[in-house]
């Protein structure tokens, strides 16, 4: 046999759910999983982003309009969803909200709503999953995207960070309770990424403050890109024996 | 806007303002209470403020007309 038709990342026949799927790291996740011919469930509010998406990914992959701010919808959902797509091989949770405020700004309502779609959701959707009506009976892998902010310090962050920190209790719990079900469960750590969501909090800062962050990254700010091809690693069988790690993809932001 | 200064006092970390304080005239005037009036205006009247509006301001009562002008 050759070598030419080898491709270990080959995701043909794998089903996923990708949520946060109608811009930045979502939607460079979903069409490289569909160039790497994964069947797709793509979930966002954005529905105007989700088309957008699927126009680049196979016509079979099916978008859904989901509010994750909203607690308790994913089960049924996704129950509906997946009785006519087939039980999934794996879910990533991209979708997350951002929340710049000192500690002394800070707002509960605000806090909650944040720690409701970045952790909550995570949760809810690995509840989902691990359900034998849900998830292939092989077994899967999860996926969630924290921050470097939930490894190292960072002021005016105390919101975000404890929402993204969350995550990596999550997912060493999770690792280690759902290893029966051969339910591999990781958490990427990415640095600063180029996406409309960090545009969207840019006018908080002083002119300047992107140059700054930017050399706080050895490799420079990463692409959508970047991030996309390590959940492509953690959802092939490549990553067959890594359950329960936190990734840094950052650029070297925390090797300094 | 009828609790404006009570909630602005308590950003810069006084009892009270009458609204003629410049605000470099704070203790606590530095990039962290920026960030906080900005993330207080986008909390509680969903207006966008960057760093250099807010310094504009000047002071306390310049700080609210930015606000109202924002909401109009």
């Amino acid at each position: 046999m050759g070598t030419s038709d080898f491709n270990p990342l080959n995701l043909s026949g794998k089903k996923f759910f990708i949520s946060g799927a109608a811009s930045g790291i979502g939607r460079a996740t979903c069409i490289l999983l569909s160039k790497l011919d994964a069947d797709l469930i793509m979930a966002d509010i954005n529905l105007k982003g989700l088309e957008e998406t699927a126009k680049e990914c196979k016509p079979t992959d099916i978008i859904s309009v989901m509010d994750f701010s909203q607690s308790g919808i994913i089960k049924e959902r996704l129950g509906g969803l997946v009785a006519s797509f087939g039980k999934l091989n794996g879910c990533v949770h991209i979708a997350g909200k951002p929340y710049i405020s000192p500690l002394k700004s800070l707002n509960e309502k605000t806090a909650l709503e944040v720690f409701q779609i970045n952790t909550m959701t995570a949760l809810e959707l690995s509840k989902a999953f691990a359900n034998r009506s849900i998830s292939a009976e092989e077994g899967g892998s999860i996926v969630y995207i924290s921050s470097v902010y939930a490894l190292v310090g960072s002021s005016a962050n105390v919101g975000y960070s404890m929402s993204k920190s969350a995550l990596h209790g999550i997912t060493k719990s999770l690792a280690v309770e759902l290893s029966p079900r051969k339910i591999r469960v990781n958490c990427i750590a990415p640095g600063f990424i180029k996406t409309k969501m960090g545009d969207n909090i840019s006018h908080f800062f002083a002119e300047g403050h992107d140059e700054k962050i930017g050399q706080m990254h050895p490799l420079g700010l990463g692409e959508p890109e970047d991030v996309a091809n390590a959940i492509a690693f953690l959802l092939s069988d490549l990553s067959k024996w890594i359950t329960g790690s936190i990734m840094n993809v950052d650029g070297g932001f925390t090797a300094i | 806007m009828e609790n404006f200064f009570n909630e602005i006092a308590e950003l810069l970390e006084v009892d009270s303002v009458t609204g003629n304080e410049a605000l470099n005239s704070f203790k606590c005037w530095d990039s962290l209470t920026i960030l906080s009036i900005i993330a207080h205006a986008d909390d509680n009247y969903g207006i966008t403020l960057t760093a250099a509006e807010v310094n504009n301001a000047k002071t306390v009562n310049g700080l609210k007309d930015l606000f109202v002008a924002k909401k109009a």
